[in-house]
């Protein structure tokens, strides 16, 4: 499941050939992936420029976690004590700052990310300075670069001048991902409710390190609403956790049980009878255990009760709802069999499971749903599956709003074109179109899904519940 | 990570030092270099029961540390007790633990002693930089080896084998490696790199480097070591009675000349480094039961130890900084009931990079989770009689050097107790707390 352009932008001789030719190929940048469990500094050495307003009302996490990441900070110095207070952030971690002039651009390596904070912005007119910001640096972001925003949700902003500030941000980063796609890099607006800053770094981690390399063009929203402890570990965040992951025999479902094994989780891999030998080989690989029935089966529910209780005390604390299906036709053609099927594998199951196992969870639970770009956005041919995916959305949303006092976060995510065994059967000029429909002009692996799953299944997604995390390279279609 | 509390608790046996010896520190490749790491050994341990006399069958056992350890021998320790004549009935061991390897030999057998397992014990370590062994290419043991050990091999295998032989990479030997296994970085580059990363001067690295020299050679001059630094004869017949590296004539202008030795623009100077030495330590402990019994009244005990790990690829010689507070902390101190404090001078900026920490709160908080900084120190503070830069560092050796001269810095003077702390190789370290009793 390779991607011929990709791998061929990565060959040096080629790039060079193919750009003095002239040729117009659009030669996709191979993106920086994550190898291995999570580090404790994702950053570590890497240049990090960073730019807050003057009335910034993050700079305090956002100095700390940088310093934490093991970033080398740059801090546009415009006259308020920002250096300092970074100084006095990245004392304890050797991570001293240094300071840019207004308009300065970076002297040596590229750097790593550039991260505004628009916190704190009195209206439109304070934007100038992240258009300074951006304009001075874009250039000087190395490839798989990391754009970030910083703003308060326009909902909660005090003045309609500010809410437009805030959400003027969010359109301006949705092009900046449009824009640095090219090489790689992506970019994001995270949304911090007042009260969720220390909530901030757990999203720091994953969105500023290659964890995210298919992300991009998203906005996150961080509340204080999910209940927490406050301990969010960046390293093995899953010890000691019992984790469900329906349809894990292969594809995303194999590679999120191999991810949330990696980072400590004992994982239940449920799939279907007749891949009985797939689930087996996961479950072996990941040390887990293989659980086999049929979802739509009515037993389906207390069989995995019945698992639970017999091999881990009747104890989960992460659920994952990947199992689906397609069963695609334009809606005229659609018969009832293909309808229902989709429907009751992809939704009605999914929900009859969740609510059977909601009263197992402790309550730091996570539950994690796989949605789909297909959903939020419709797609001829689809109108089962999409139905399904955004009805899914609906519930996670729903159900989310409700266990946030349990402290339980339910969220999804929808995956874009993935490279799996399943897209690799779309006929070649399909498949062709549907990679380079995104601002990454690739297809996101199977891994990528998981490192998001995983970032929503760890205790630090406490600031995300109700919310769809979209891994799809910014698609070009949809909301 | 847990926070253990004392290492012991009241009313238990307490180990006490008598006191130690050690050889002098001499540069690598100088008058010691054909005294390997047991030699070495055996001449600190000779030098300690001469200055204190102790009835050989008395001795339960010798701890002794090394960080390069000979071929010849993983148990260093047991050699000493043979080589020196001591009863075979003295047990020996060797323990490895980098730079904190004599402190951790000098812990292990108080331990024991304090566990009732034993009365008396020598312990310290040793290190000859001068011995570091060639290793031949493992793919040559592995090719001859099976032909060799095989008793029907005849001339038509040994050639065979031979034939199956890389040239030349198969048969050149190769040097140890100075670099860490994990990283790949040279010491000095991490010191280097803790020093660019905290802002440490130059010119601070060279005063402290100059306070090291001026002060150890003040030191030597007033007769200081006198009793813990044992003359020897070097082989050819040279009687060595003083360390060779101290540079009393050393001044911030001199240091100044000198280039980086590790980095192009870097801060880290041979002057403001500490250096590759030969060199042994060796400390007698007793159970505070017998030491008394044998009429000795000024004691000196450890009140408590930490030894402690940090990531080595982030600053990997930072160490002390989690150590030294975890031990002041074991021990129910904090920093104005410390008298005396001497940290081991790996490298000038890793020195005061660990100052800088004990002092920070914010390290204090994020890094120890306990509530404030350990304590202000000012660099004039520290190493009353110079450190590792100007002394030397003979690895394992320098672990039983700052015990001695510390515990008989708190006899000479009175004072309460004194702070040790050692960093080391894969980022580990120690420290420790020393009283009167």
């Amino acid at each position: 499941m390779s991607d011929f352009l990709v791998e061929l932008g990565a060959n040096k001789t080629a790039r060079n050939m193919i750009k003095t030719l002239g040729l117009p190929l659009p030669l996709p940048q191979k993106l920086r992936r994550a190898t291995g469990p999570l580090e404790e500094r994702p950053l570590h050495d890497r240049p990090a420029l960073v730019q807050h307003l003057s009335a910034g009302e993050l700079k305090q996490s956002v100095a700390l976690a940088l310093a934490r990441m093991g970033a080398n900070s740059w801090v546009v110095d415009d006259g308020d004590s920002d250096l300092a207070l970074y100084a006095e952030q990245g004392e304890a971690f050797g991570r001293v700052p240094r300071a840019l002039a207004p308009g300065e651009k970076l002297d040596g390596p590229r750097a790593a990310c550039l991260i505004f904070d628009g916190t704190g912005a009195a209206g439109p007119q304070e934007l100038a300075e992240a258009h300074r910001f951006f304009q001075t640096h874009i250039r000087g972001l190395g490839r798989c670069g990391r754009v970030l925003v910083l703003a308060r949700p326009p909902a909660q902003c005090a003045t309609p001048a500010a809410a437009a500030a805030a959400r003027g941000l969010e359109g301006f980063v949705r092009t900046v991902a449009k824009e640095i796609g090219r090489k790689g890099s992506t970019a994001q607006i995270v949304f911090v409710a007042p009260g969720a800053e220390a909530r901030l770094e757990p999203a720091l981690r994953f969105l500023l390190s290659p964890r995210s390399a298919f992300v991009t063009g998203q906005p996150v929203h961080l509340s204080a609403a999910v209940k927490t402890d406050g301990e969010f570990p960046a390293t093995r965040p899953l010890d000691a956790r019992v984790a469900l992951v329906t349809g894990a025999a292969q594809g995303i479902g194999a590679a999120i049980a191999r991810a949330l094994a990696r980072e400590g989780a004992q994982v239940v891999v449920m799939d279907r009878p007749a891949e009985a030998e797939r689930a087996a080989a996961v479950a072996q690989e990941v040390g887990g255990t293989p659980l086999l029935c049929d979802l739509t089966d009515e037993d389906a529910p207390a069989d995995t009760r019945a698992l639970l209780k017999d091999r881990y005390d009747g104890r989960l604390d992460i659920v994952v709802h990947n199992a689906g299906v397609t069963r695609d036709k334009m809606l005229a053609n659609m018969d009832s069999d293909r309808w229902d099927m989709t429907m009751d594998v992809n939704l009605i199951s999914l929900i009859r499971l969740n609510e059977a196992l909601l009263p197992l969870m402790p309550d730091d639970g996570r539950v994690v749903c796989l949605s789909s770009i297909a959903g939020l956005a419709g797609n001829a041919g689809q109108s089962n599956y999409a139905a399904s995916k955004a009805g899914l959305v609906g519930y996670v949303q729903a159900r989310a709003a409700e266990l946030c006092g349990r402290g339980i976060a339910v969220n999804a995510v929808a995956p874009g074109f993935i490279e799996t065994r399943m897209t690799a059967r779309i006929p070649l000029a399909i498949r062709e179109v549907a990679r380079r429909f995104s601002s990454l002009s690739q297809g996101g692996q199977p891994g990528d899904v998981a490192e998001a799953v995983l970032f929503l299944a760890s205790p630090g997604a406490a600031g995300m519940s109700g919310q769809v995390l979209r891994v799809c390279g910014q698609n070009l279609i949809g909301a | 990570m847990g926070t253990k509390k004392s290492n012991r608790s009241s009313g238990q046996r307490r180990a006490v030092i008598i006191g130690g010896v050690r050889t002098p520190f001499l540069r690598s490749f100088g008058a010691f270099t054909r005294l390997d790491t047991i030699a070495l050994g055996a001449a600190a341990v000779g030098g300690l029961l001469e200055r204190y006399p102790v009835e050989r069958r008395e001795i339960d056992g010798l701890t002794w540390g090394g960080v390069i350890v000979p071929s010849a021998t993983a148990n260093i320790g047991r050699e000493i007790v043979l080589e020196m004549g001591l009863p075979p009935e003295v047990e020996g061991s060797t323990v490895s633990r980098v730079c904190t390897s004599g402190l951790y030999a000098i812990t292990t057998a108080a331990a024991a002693i304090e566990r009732g397992d034993a009365d008396v014990m020598i312990a310290g370590g040793g290190d000859s930089t001068s011995n570091a062994e060639l290793k031949m290419p493992q793919a040559l043991v592995q090719k001859l080896a099976p032909v060799a050990m095989n008793r029907k091999s005849g001339p038509a295998d040994y050639l065979r084998a031979l034939m199956k032989l890389n040239l030349p990479n198969d048969i050149l030997p190769k040097p140890p490696s100075p670099r860490e296994r994990s990283t790949g970085e040279l010491m000095g580059e991490a010191g280097e790199k803790m020093g660019q990363r905290n802002n440490i001067s130059r010119e601070a690295q060279d005063a402290f480097a100059v306070q090291s020299h001026q002060r150890a050679a003040a030191a030597m001059a007033a007769g200081r070591f006198a009793e813990e630094v044992a003359a020897m004869d070097a082989p050819g017949g040279k009687l060595v009675t003083a360390d060779d590296n101290v540079r009393g004539d050393a001044s911030v202008e001199k240091m100044a000349r000198l280039r980086p030795a590790f980095a192009k623009k870097g801060t880290l100077t041979a002057g403001n480094s500490s250096t590759l030495t030969d060199g042994a330590g060796a400390v007698l402990l007793m159970s505070e039961e017998r030491a008394r019994a044998l009429g000795h009244d000024k004691l000196v005990a450890f009140r408590s130890w930490s030894y402690d790990a940090v990531d080595p690829a982030d600053q990997m010689l930072l160490g002390p900084a989690v150590s030294m507070p975890r031990a002041a902390e074991r021990a129910g101190m904090k920093r104005e009931h410390i008298d005396l404090v001497d940290i081991h001078e790996a490298f000038a900026a890793q020195v005061l990079v660990v100052l800088k920490m004990l002092g920070s709160d914010a390290f204090a908080r994020q890094r120890l989770g306990m509530p404030g900084a350990f304590g202000a120190i000012a660099p004039e503070e520290i190493n009353v009689h110079g450190g590792s830069i100007a002394l030397g560092h003979p690895f394992a050796a320098t672990g039983a050097r700052m015990v001695t001269t510390m515990s008989n810095e708190l006899k000479l003077t009175g004072k309460g107790s004194a702070l040790l702390g050692i960093c080391g190789g894969g980022g580990v370290s120690a420290a420790a707390v020393l009283e009167q009793i």
